[in-house]
């Protein structure tokens, strides 16, 4: 089968021809003085309201839309409510086609490689589904005083998995150097096909404003009180 | 209900060290205490007095009266589920049962809580174990008793109100005495009947959960109340020891949930 490879830059949008994606999220731990980075990439899913709910934002407090989050950082096993493989529940790519590898609190996981990775399959994603926001943001930035320029060599990018090539990437420390959330880009729904905005917005902001703008419930430990 | 999520990740503590590698904390005995106020707000309601015939032919204007409207205390309880490699409660326990035909569940399991104050044994209910009026001398004699006989984890005592200064119930760990099946201790506060008393932490005064060392040093503590995010809730889960690398570590996780059972809680640690 031949795949047409696609090359996106900032604002182009595209069909996907693919169905199988991931986003994939790295950095390299800081070797100086001060704290450590925690960067984590998460996906809102919105449905046809424009709105999102418990299940449908995958971040690391909801890994597979069963709301197992990962709790135990340094072992990536034993998640909050005890189950260790999702694989035996039956959600081991998400329950609605989004799957989030799990949380790195410092960019420990992997060197050079992805640390953390959201997994979408858009056969499964629910029909009610439109769009899905990936967004990167740095956990308690404002409290450290961080942002991605500070960050060493930190990346977000889109990957086909069914030839392994990747899409999109974005350099955080180059393109973002003063901002601490950043709208990656978004797949969004249109008479039946995926398509993909590369829309690369970046905030001074956390990950409780994206998904405030979505979720009408209650949001808890947000780093800004606003 | 209102959909809440928490996007806070909760602090790791590594007990034993410091940046230094020194220790800190001594762990051969935890304290998990449970503190809030008690109730002082006081609700009034302003009824129409009864009149006499007499007054009401001569027209007397109507008389009216305050009077104080009956609230319940507020009743919080400390509950520790013991967890697994798993992560899962794996033993649940027995139902205790009465003379008088009446019986409570999960005793002598792996939850210790106002039914089942110790473990590894159960050793009755709260109101068997401290009845009410038990001098604070007596409670304090009883659980190094239970301490010195063998029990690793004991509860101090469900207080149905919040009397008393400092922690008003805790949980005791022998942490360095625990079996190895013991692989993470999950910590917990709930209202008891908060659902069917109206109540959530948002209303109680002065609620905290803490952990403390073997010499009451402090190593973690939640403030319950005060705080928007815990209108509306009813239950914590405060934060969890866990083993790793052959050392117990704290977590602080204090994710507040709107369920006033601990037994809600605890279906998701159960093996299907």
């Amino acid at each position: 089968m031949s795949q047409e490879v696609i090359n996106l830059r900032k604002g182009d949008k595209v069909a996907v021809g693919f169905t199988n994606i991931t986003v994939g999220l790295g950095w390299e731990p800081n070797e100086g003085t001060g704290g450590t980075f925690d960067l984590d990439v998460s996906a809102i899913m919105i449905d046809e309201n424009r709105k999102t709910t418990k299940d449908f934002f995958i971040f690391y407090g909801n890994l597979c839309g069963r709301r197992i989050s990962t709790n135990n950082a340094e072992t990536h096993k034993g998640y909050a409510d005890g189950t260790k493989d999702c694989d035996k529940e039956g959600c081991k790519d998400g329950l609605y086609g989004v799957m989030h590898t799990g949380d790195d609190p410092d960019g420990e996981s992997s060197e050079g490689g992805d640390d953390e990775s959201i997994i979408v399959d858009l056969n499964k994603i629910p029909s009610n589904i439109l769009e899905i926001l990936f967004v990167v943001t740095i956990d308690s930035a404002e409290q450290k005083k961080q942002n991605f320029g500070q960050v060493r060599d930190s990346y977000i990018r889109l990957l086909d998995n069914g030839t392994g090539k990747e899409v999109m990437k974005y350099e955080l420390g180059e393109d973002f150097s003063i901002e601490t959330g950043i709208e990656f880009g978004r797949l969004y729904k249109r008479n039946n096909e995926w398509k993909f905005d590369a829309s690369g917005i970046g905030y001074k902001e956390d990950l409780g404003f994206f998904l405030n703008k979505y979720f009408t419930g209650t949001i808890l430990g947000k780093n800004k009180t606003t | 209900m209102q959909e809440v999520i928490n996007l806070s990740k909760g602090q790791t503590i590594d007990l034993r060290k410091n940046f230094k590698g020194e220790n800190v904390y001594d762990l051969s005995q935890i304290t998990v205490g449970l503190g809030w106020d008690v109730r002082e707000e006081k609700i009034f309601k302003t009824v129409e007095l009864e009149q006499s015939m007499i007054d009401r032919l001569l027209g007397k204007p109507k008389k009216y009266e305050k009077i104080e409207i009956e609230q319940d205390d507020f009743d919080l309880d400390a509950i520790a589920f013991l967890l697994d490699s798993n992560g899962k409660v794996s033993n649940l326990g027995k139902d205790l049962k009465f003379n008088n035909g009446n019986k409570v569940g999960l005793h002598g399991g792996d939850i210790v809580f106002f039914n089942s104050m110790t473990y590894p044994s159960g050793t009755g209910t709260s109101q068997m174990l401290f009845p009410e009026g038990t001098p604070k001398s007596e409670i304090g004699r009883k659980i190094n008793h239970l301490l010195n006989s063998g029990e690793l984890i004991v509860h101090t005592g469900d207080n149905l109100t919040g009397e008393g200064e400092g922690d008003d119930e805790q949980i005791i760990v022998k942490l360095n005495s625990l079996p190895a099946k013991i692989d993470k201790i999950l910590f917990l506060v709930c209202i008891y009947q908060g659902d069917k008393r109206q109540q959530h932490f948002g209303q109680v005064d002065n609620a905290f959960m803490r952990a403390c060392d073997a010499n009451g040093k402090e190593i973690a503590r939640y403030s319950l109340s005060n705080s928007k995010d815990f209108d509306g809730m009813r239950s914590m889960i405060f934060g969890e020891m866990y083993r790793h690398d052959s050392e117990w570590k704290f977590r602080a996780i204090g994710n507040p949930e709107p369920t006033d059972s601990f037994v809600e809680i605890l279906k998701r640690y159960l093996n299907k």
